[in-house]
């Protein structure tokens, strides 16, 4: 099984996957998506990479806003000085991704795009088999709650997190032209299908203005650089008094709490949290602690955004 | 299934091999190649133990197309030493005492090379986090640490 296409540009990468409708796979770095093809949940038979495309790797800054190359590595971003000084938590989250190693071949614009994940489908095939296998599989149950409709695989983005906080925008090219749109609205509720993209688009640049004047972030996982996120809590104010406050991990697609830090509360942030979060025990760690650790992340990302100081971050 | 040609640097000779799309960097160099000083760990990036050098920068094999690496440089654990010379990392590793059984030791020796030639000045805690991508069940790591650490001094000196 298997073809393997070079394109140089991106026409050229949008003509094969058109050309070989939904049996294609995108290759960005292929940190992710290499292990989907090993355990069998990837079966298309040409894989298209996109390393060789020029012009969508590059970090740069104009008139305050930055654009970052889909194809940058998260290695490149997080060393760049630009993204340094104006974007630290956009450093943060891509240095809490992975290994050092992965991350110098791991893409921003991959890890934007990583497929939800659940610990009863991202299994070697013969573990799957062995369950009856799942909804999002050949399955016919969800095996976490015995369901029939919904999959709740969930959103591990990590530079999702912490772009949707800034209010980045990407740039989707198609063979119907160039479209701008929202992080946020990249996504789905939904653990089978997660991202709003219609097939043969490809993701070329996330451009973001306005450094915020606070901002904090934090990763709950298990094991540092093995493990994919538990929780992820990033969180921006603006000059206007805005507070960001993006949840993921948690539940199929990243939450988004948006409010004035007038009128937001700690009671508030969380209320709105446990709302939106659709967790399910189908990660590493159990149910109950991953729900408190939502309140302690945001107690301390409130202690910090609520404060009079500038520019202040927590990490772990 | 489709074979394709392509030509592959390693460690400075070139090879003309048939490979198939899916194959990986790591499965080439030991099964085509018979360098089987880059070890099958984990075989899905978690262990470090793959790691070789493309164009000078630490990959995991296992995680590489071997097509992705048509045209470019690469660099085993069996091309790292200069001869019968080995590199400091390597010398110090075993006077350290940085090996047991010796399974993660390539990975750790081509994570650790690149990550120093690059950054000279290097504390022991970011010795540590360069490492954290290499496991190592025998050694606790400290004595892997001491001898990336000790290399680090003798490269600056």
């Amino acid at each position: 099984m298997g073809y393997y296409h070079t394109p140089s540009s991106i026409e050229d990468a949008l003509s094969i996957a058109d050309k070989y409708n939904d049996n294609y796979t995108f290759f960005a770095g292929g940190t992710d998506i290499q292990i989907y093809r090993k355990q069998k949940l990837d079966l298309n038979e040409h894989i298209i990479d996109l390393s060789l495309i020029n012009n969508i790797n590059t970090i740069s800054m104009k008139n305050g806003t930055l654009s970052l190359g889909a194809m940058a590595t998260l290695d490149e971003i997080f060393v760049s000085k630009k993204i340094q000084n104006n974007f630290p938590l956009i450093a943060k989250s891509v240095n809490s991704v992975a290994t050092p190693v992965l991350r110098k071949t791991a893409t921003i614009g991959g890890n934007l795009l990583v497929k939800n994940r659940c610990t009863f489908y991202n299994q070697s095939k013969g573990w799957r088999d062995s369950i009856g296998s799942c909804l999002r599989d050949v399955g016919d149950i969800c095996q976490v709650t015995g369901g029939k409709d919904d999959c709740y695989a969930r959103n591990v983005s990590d530079a999702a997190t912490a772009l949707i906080a800034l209010n980045a925008k990407a740039v989707l090219t198609s063979l119907n032209g160039v479209e701008h749109r929202l992080v946020k609205d990249l996504y789905l509720p939904c653990g089978i299908k997660s991202h709003n993209l219609s097939k043969g688009t490809i993701l070329t640049q996330i451009h973001l203005s306005l450094s915020p004047v606070k901002w904090w972030y934090k990763k709950l996982r298990l094991r540092k650089t093995l493990d994919f996120t538990s929780l992820t809590v990033a969180a921006t104010v603006n000059k206007t008094g805005i507070v960001r406050v993006c949840l993921n991990g948690a539940s199929m697609s990243p939450i988004l709490i948006k409010e004035s830090l007038d009128l937001l509360t700690l009671e508030l942030l969380i209320k709105q949290a446990r709302k939106h979060c659709k967790a399910v025990d189908n990660d590493l760690m159990p149910l109950k602690y991953r729900k408190q650790m939502i309140n302690v992340f945001l107690e301390e990302c409130w202690e910090t955004i609520s404060q009079k100081d500038t520019r202040t971050q927590s990490s772990k | 299934m489709s074979l394709i040609q392509t030509k592959l640097t390693v460690n400075g000779y070139t090879h003309s091999l048939l490979v198939n799309a899916d194959e990986t960097l790591l499965f080439t160099l030991r099964e085509q190649l018979y360098l089987t000083g880059t070890k099958e760990g984990c075989n899905q990036g978690s262990c470090g133990s793959c790691t070789v050098l493309i164009n000078g920068k630490p990959v995991l094999s296992c995680m590489t197309p071997t097509l992705r690496c048509a045209n470019k440089k690469i660099t085993t654990i069996e091309g790292i030493s200069g001869g019968e010379t080995l590199h400091l990392v390597q010398k110090y590793l075993v006077s350290d005492g940085g090996l047991q059984c010796g399974f993660c030791t390539p990975g750790v020796v081509m994570t650790a090379v690149p990550y120093l030639e690059e950054n000279p000045d290097v504390n022991r805690k970011e010795i540590k986090e360069s490492l954290s991508g290499n496991l190592c069940r025998c050694t606790g790591y400290k004595k892997i640490i001491d001898a990336v650490e000790n290399a680090s001094k003798e490269m600056k000196k």
